[in-house]
Parts: C-alpha cells; structure tokens; sequence
C-alpha cells in the first residue's frame, strides 16, 4: 500500500481542487468562443461568481508549495522563470477581463462579449502554460536540470507532451457539457471522454517508461463514472452538480498523485527528500486545519446561498 | 541594467503599481461597511445608492487587486528565490499562508454580499457581510506586513549559525510572527494605507460634487463626503502616532537605517532635526536645522540620548542616502495633510458646510492625490532604506536574486501591461460609477433594491 507524506497529501488536493476549476472556466471558455449566444447563460451563471475562488485556489497552492517544498524554489524559479511571468500576465488579463465584462455598458467597440472573449482566450492560454508546466514536473519535459534551464523546443519535440495536453483537452470537451448541463451537446460527452482518456492513458504510460501501476485503474474509473452517471435519467441531477462534480474530478485528479510521488521531474527528483519536517511541518499542519475549518464554513454558507437562491428561483418560476 | 538591478526595478515597479490598488480596496471596504451602518441606522437614500455604486467599484479593484496580487506573491518566488527559500524555511512562510485563508475569508464572504444579495433575510446580514469582507481584506494586509516586519527585524531561526553555514537551525515557526517592529509597522501600514486609499476615494468625489449639477447627486456626493473627512481626520491621527512609534523601533532595532534616515553622519548627542539637505566631504549642505529637536524626539520616545551615526558602519552597508530626503517629503507631507484636516475640523466646529467651499473641494483634490503621493513614499523610504539587504542583517539583494535572462522579456511585457492596466482600471472605477443614474441607485428594497 503506498503511504504519502501528509504536507504532500495536502499541497496535491490544494493542487487537484484548482486544477479542477481552472478546468472548468477552460470549458466555459471554450463553450462561449465557439456558441457565446446558446451558453453564455448557463456557463456565466458558474463563472462570474466562482472565478475569484479560483484565483484565490491557485494562490493558496503556491503558497503551500513554498511551505512544502522550500529547497525546489531555487531550481523551479529558474526553470519555468519565462512561464511563470507569461502566466501572471495572462492571469491578470484574465481577472481584469472578466471583471470589466461583468460591469460593462456597450459604449463604442468594447462590449460584453468582447471582453467575455478576451477573458476565455485568457483563460485557455493561461490553462495551457500550467499544462505545459505540469509535463515538465510529472516527466522532466523539456527540463535541463544541469544549467537550469526550460528548452521550448526540447518539450516540443517530445510525443508524450502533446499527448498529454491533447488528452486533457478532449477530455475536458467532452465533459463540458455535463458540468454546465447542455443537453443538446449530449451526444459529444462519451467520444469526446473516452478520446481523452486513451491518449491521456497512453501519454501517462510514456512519462512512465512503458509501467503504469494498477493504481491508474482508479483515476480511469472516476473519469468514466462522469459520463455514465449523465447518461442515467436518474442520476442527471447529480452529475450536473457543480459541488459534486468538483469533488469527483477532484478525487480523480488526486487519484494520480502516483505520477509525481515518491519521484517527479521524470524521476530526477525524490519529493520527500525535498518536503519540510519538524517543526515547519508541525506549523503548517496547524495553519492549514484553523485555514481550513474558516474554509468549511465559508463553503457551508455560500452552498447554502446557492441552495436558497435556487428556492427562490424555483419559488418565483411556480408562482402564477 | 544588471540582472540583480532588472529583478529589484521590476518588483519595485510592480509593487509600487498594486499598493495603489490595495488602498482602493481596503478604503472602498470600509467606507462601504460604514455605509451599511449608516443605511441601517437612518435609512438614508444617499448612502443606500453609494453602497450600490462603490459596491460595483469595489468588485473591480478586488479583481484586479487579486491578479496583481498573484503576480506580486509569484514575482517574489521568480525574482529573488534565495530571500523566498529562506522565507520558506523559516516559520515567516505561515504569514504567506494565513493570508491566503484571510484571502478566503474575503473572496468568499464577497461573494455571498455581491451575489447573493437578499437570500439571508436577517436584517444585519449586509452590515455583516461587509465586516466579514472587510476583515478578510485587513487581515490580509496584518499577514502581508508581518513578512515585511520580519525582513526588517528577523528572528525565528539561528542567524549566527546561519550566517556561518548558510543552513538554517533552531526554527521557532510562530517567533516570526511577532518580531519587534511587527506590531508597530502593522499599525502603520494599515493606517497609512487606509488613509491613502480614503483621501484618494475623497479627490474623486470632491471632483464630481464640483462638476455635477444634478441636486440629487451633489446630496450624494456631500455626504460621501461627510464620511470621509471623518475616516480622515481620525486615521491621520492614527498613522501620526504610529509613525512615530515607528522611529523609536528604528531608532533600536535598525539604528544604520535610522542614522541615514535623520541623516546622522556620526554617532552623538543633542541632534538637530534636519531637514533636507545631502551630505558632501562628511559635511552636511543646504538643510534646514531645527536644534535638538531630533534629540528630544528620540528621548521622550525611547529614552536614548546617544543616537547612532553613519560612520559606526561600513560603507557597502549604507542604504542610498536618498531615504534621507523621501523620509522628510513623508513626513513634511503628512504635516501638510494634517493641516488640512485640521481646517477640515475646524469647519465642522465652526458648525459650516466644508463641502460647499469650493476652496476646500480644489484641496482636497489635490490632497487626495497628494496622500497616494506621500503613501508611496512612505514604502520607498522603508524599502530602500533596507538596502542593500533584503533580510536586514542576513541576506543582502544579490543573494537573493534571480540571474535567468529568461525574465527580461516576459519582465517589459509587465511593465507595459500595468502601465495600461492601472489607468484603465480607475478609468472603469468611473464608468461603473456613473453607469446608472443617481435616482435609480437611490430607489429602496421594494422597487429592486437591496433587500433588508
């Protein structure tokens, strides 16, 4: 039975929570650039309010990561220096797109989707550069780790990172429209996943030197429950819950920690020889159960916002 | 420009940029939450369309605010990796991370009270809300600020063993939460920052109250600010006091940084206060003298008489001597900005209407702006008064910094995207602000307002 070190244990969920809604907003994304005027309702409903969360998602991993992994801030600033700066940028393109979206009157040639747009194409690029981060933190790609340095055309000259990329593309087309619950785009869930899940089985399989442990068998199964469950009348209502279906690709993505631990970087690096212990551990424990009950109520109350404002949408659409 | 020189200019730069934003923020919040008190005490129509206004601002600067915030928080991982391995390894790390938790706290108590606006029907809900925002986003800047304390007086671990070594041992995480200037420079900062950001909001409404001829909204507009001189008044006396404090922590904690701030050549007794002025061959020029006054500040504060001087260390250590001169527009320009409080004040004894002076609205204008002014200032005179260390005493900015090439590209396009950013957010501030008219902001609950 594999064992994970708890400050790993925690700084991956952090990581796989966020993931998951930087995946969501790439199919929301993707959804209003290719049919803005049939989705913009159902996939603005999700995003307007929650894009601050994932922001606030994808600082809180940083931050855990210098707690966790202080001796790996050196080599990793170095090496991804040039993407972490693009991603700021496209980040802060993002949140100021969408926020100016959420407020604008048409005046001249800005408008709403204009910037709806921008937001979108922000948010995809921006989903890219941490997908090409990812590759080279699960495989080592395009990393040299003698001179520090991140070669482009190295990582692109690599099958197994644009397999790995387009895998999580095509499954996140394909589950799309299960999370913002589109029906008419039903008949694209089950290709489009199991697509993805072949080519993301097969780029796994590489970055792991042609081994893969049984364990993928859980991160497949949880991928494939997603467009069973939609495709059971009963079960519809469910699946298309945004809290549920977060905590279910989460869990998934969770379930692949095997890829980065005990070894990441292809190998290279061992990650419990990196992870804080004594008493730093002991602090950021503590820190992060007080951080996290705050969190638990503060998810306690907004579900239960959502929850009543959908009673009082179902109240005002019954009453005559 | 060295790479170490493109590292320090671009964090400065960045930095510089997003505490304009924080002031916002922060300022925008708390009048809001007073407001929220006032609309539930009197059922003022005014304040009930200036929540709905700065509510929409508010959103705004917290977006933006929160982008640039990421991009401060990952620039210093980027940019000076040694400070941000040391900062990891020593317990200051948890300052980042309850931040985060205070980041929580904001983001999603936010946006409940912007969202979610009449699900809860208990009547204190929004007044609640808003704290709880509020809180969120001071308590953000308290955890921020305990990390700027502790490069400025850190503690937490074995600095002789780690200065020897270069490995850290004897780490006591919760030490660095309260070194000996944290709580005097979060008392400062949030001070100061609020007031910044409070006198910045004032300029904007005094501007609209001169130029808007609609009779509904100059009765906004007065009592907006009506509020804000009374936020201003308070906190100048706030971040006065703190201030000073601030001095007599220098004054033992940092004596090399206090002798180039008062601009102390030597070590001695009985200083002047100097004002201005610049040294040339050990003699100090063109500055304005008053005697003893520097001597009889530092004893009533701490009770030293024997105040440090330049020469009692080397010269490599010296911050520029810049400081010296940006210390005395601060506190020359929080004089200024006192006085005109202080006139502010005497109109509400006088019992007149200092909104209806135009005099007073071209002031506070220009004092508006003149506050974000000295506020940045401020942080010049605190961050390059650290150099050429950025953990005082313990690590300097070279051995900080990042050496990658890779940078300097991605690095303008930062620079470019802020200097349009930074404009086009507060160009929005006042788009989002006008966009509707005053008498459909000031409609009640009933008529498809916020609903009590």
């Amino acid at each position: 039975m594999l064992t994970i070190n708890i400050l790993f244990g925690i700084n991956y969920a952090v990581f796989a929570v966020f993931a998951v809604l930087v995946i969501t907003e790439m199919m929301g994304s993707v959804l209003m650039l290719v049919a803005w005027d049939s989705v913009k309702g159902k996939v603005l409903d999700y995003v307007v309010p929650v894009w601050e969360v994932t922001g606030t998602f994808g600082a809180f991993w940083v931050v855990a990561s210098d707690f966790a992994y202080p001796r790996i801030l050196i080599p990793l600033a170095s090496i991804f220096s040039a993407a972490i700066a693009i991603f700021l940028i496209l980040f802060v393109a993002r949140n100021s797109t969408i926020v100016f979206a959420e407020f604008i009157k048409k005046r001249g040639w800005l408008d709403e989707k204009k910037l709806y747009t921008g937001y979108s194409l922000s948010t995809l690029l921006l989903g890219l550069v941490v997908l090409v981060i990812i590759t080279g933190i699960i495989g080592g790609n395009g990393i040299d780790f003698r001179n520090l340095t991140f070669s482009v055309s190295s990582w692109a000259g690599n099958a197994t990172s644009w397999l790995f990329i387009i895998g999580a593309l095509l499954m996140a087309i394909g589950l799309a429209p299960v999370f913002y619950d589109l029906a008419p785009l039903k008949k694209l869930v089950f290709p489009f996943t199991i697509a993805g899940l072949v080519v993301s089985v097969v780029s796994l399989y590489l970055f792991r030197h042609g081994s893969l442990p049984f364990l993928v068998a859980i991160p497949i199964i949880l991928a494939l429950l997603v467009p069973v469950l939609y495709y059971l009348p009963s079960a519809v209502k469910i699946v298309t819950n945004k809290v549920f279906f977060i905590a279910l690709v989460s869990a998934d993505i969770f379930s692949l920690e095997f890829m980065v631990y005990p070894t990441a970087f292809g190998g290279n690096i061992n990650v419990d020889s990196l992870i804080s212990s004594g008493p730093m551990a002991s602090a950021y424990v503590a820190i992060t159960v007080v951080g996290l009950v705050i969190l638990a109520v503060l998810i306690a109350l907004y579900s239960i916002a959502v929850h009543r404002r959908s009673a009082m949408a179902r109240k005002a659409v019954s009453s005559p | 420009m060295s790479m170490v020189g493109f590292d320090r200019f671009l964090f400065a730069f960045t930095i510089g940029s997003h505490i304009i934003l924080v002031s916002m923020s922060i300022a925008l919040i708390l009048l809001i939450s007073i407001l929220e008190f006032l609309y539930l005490r009197n059922r003022n129509s005014y304040h009930l369309a200036l929540i709905r206004r700065l509510k929409k601002v508010f959103v705004i600067s917290f977006g933006v605010g929160t982008a640039s915030g990421i991009v401060v928080a990952v620039e210093l991982i980027n940019l000076f990796p040694g400070f941000m391995t040391l900062v990891s390894e020593t317990g200051i790390i948890g300052a980042f991370y309850a931040e985060i938790f205070a980041f929580f706290l904001e983001t999603i108590s936010l946006v409940i009270y912007v969202y979610f606006e009449g699900v809860f029907k208990w009547k204190y809900t929004n007044l609640t809300l808003s704290i709880v925002v509020a809180s969120g986003t001071l308590l953000s800047g308290v955890f921020i600020t305990m990390v700027n304390a502790w490069m400025n007086t850190p503690n937490g671990f074995n600095i002789s063993e780690y200065l020897a070594t270069g490995k850290v041992t004897g780490v006591l995480p919760w030490a660095t939460f309260a070194t000996p200037s944290t709580f005097g420079e979060i008392a400062h900062v949030l001070t100061t920052t609020v007031f910044a950001g409070v006198m910045l909001i004032g300029a904007f409404f005094a501007y609209k109250y001169l130029k808007t001829r609609d009779p509904e909204e100059k009765g906004m507009f007065r009592s907006m600010l009506r509020v804000i001189s009374g936020v201003s008044i308070i906190d100048i006396l706030l971040a006065g006091a703190s201030g000073s404090n601030e001095m007599s922590t220098l004054l033992q904690y940092q004596p090399l940084k206090y002798a180039a701030m008062d601009l102390n050549p030597t070590p001695g007794t009985g200083f002047s206060e100097r004002l201005f002025g610049y040294i040339y061959n050990g003699h100090i020029l063109d500055s304005i003298q008053i005697p003893g006054l520097q001597a009889l500040l530092a004893k009533l504060e701490t009770g030293i008489t024997a105040l440090p001087g330049l020469s009692q260390y080397p010269v490599s250590d010296w911050p520029p001597l810049i400081i010296h001169t940006t210390f005395d527009i601060m506190v020359v320009g929080g004089l200024f900005l006192g006085l005109f409080l202080f006139i502010t004040f005497l109109f509400y004894v006088f019992r007149k209407d200092f909104v209806r002076n135009r005099f007073m609205m071209y002031f506070q204008i220009f004092f508006g702006f003149f506050a974000l002014l000295v506020y940045e200032i401020g942080w010049v005179t605190d961050e390059v008064g650290r150099q050429p260390w950025i953990v005082y005493n313990v690590m300097k900015v070279y051995q900080a910094a990042n050496y990658s090439t890779g940078l300097l590209v991605p690095g303008y396009f930062i620079i470019a995207f802020y200097l349009v950013l930074i404009p086009a957010t507060f160009y929005f501030f006042a788009r989002v602000f006008n966009s509707n008219p005053a008498r459909e902001d000031m409609k009640p609950a009933a008529e498809g307002g916020v609903n009590y």
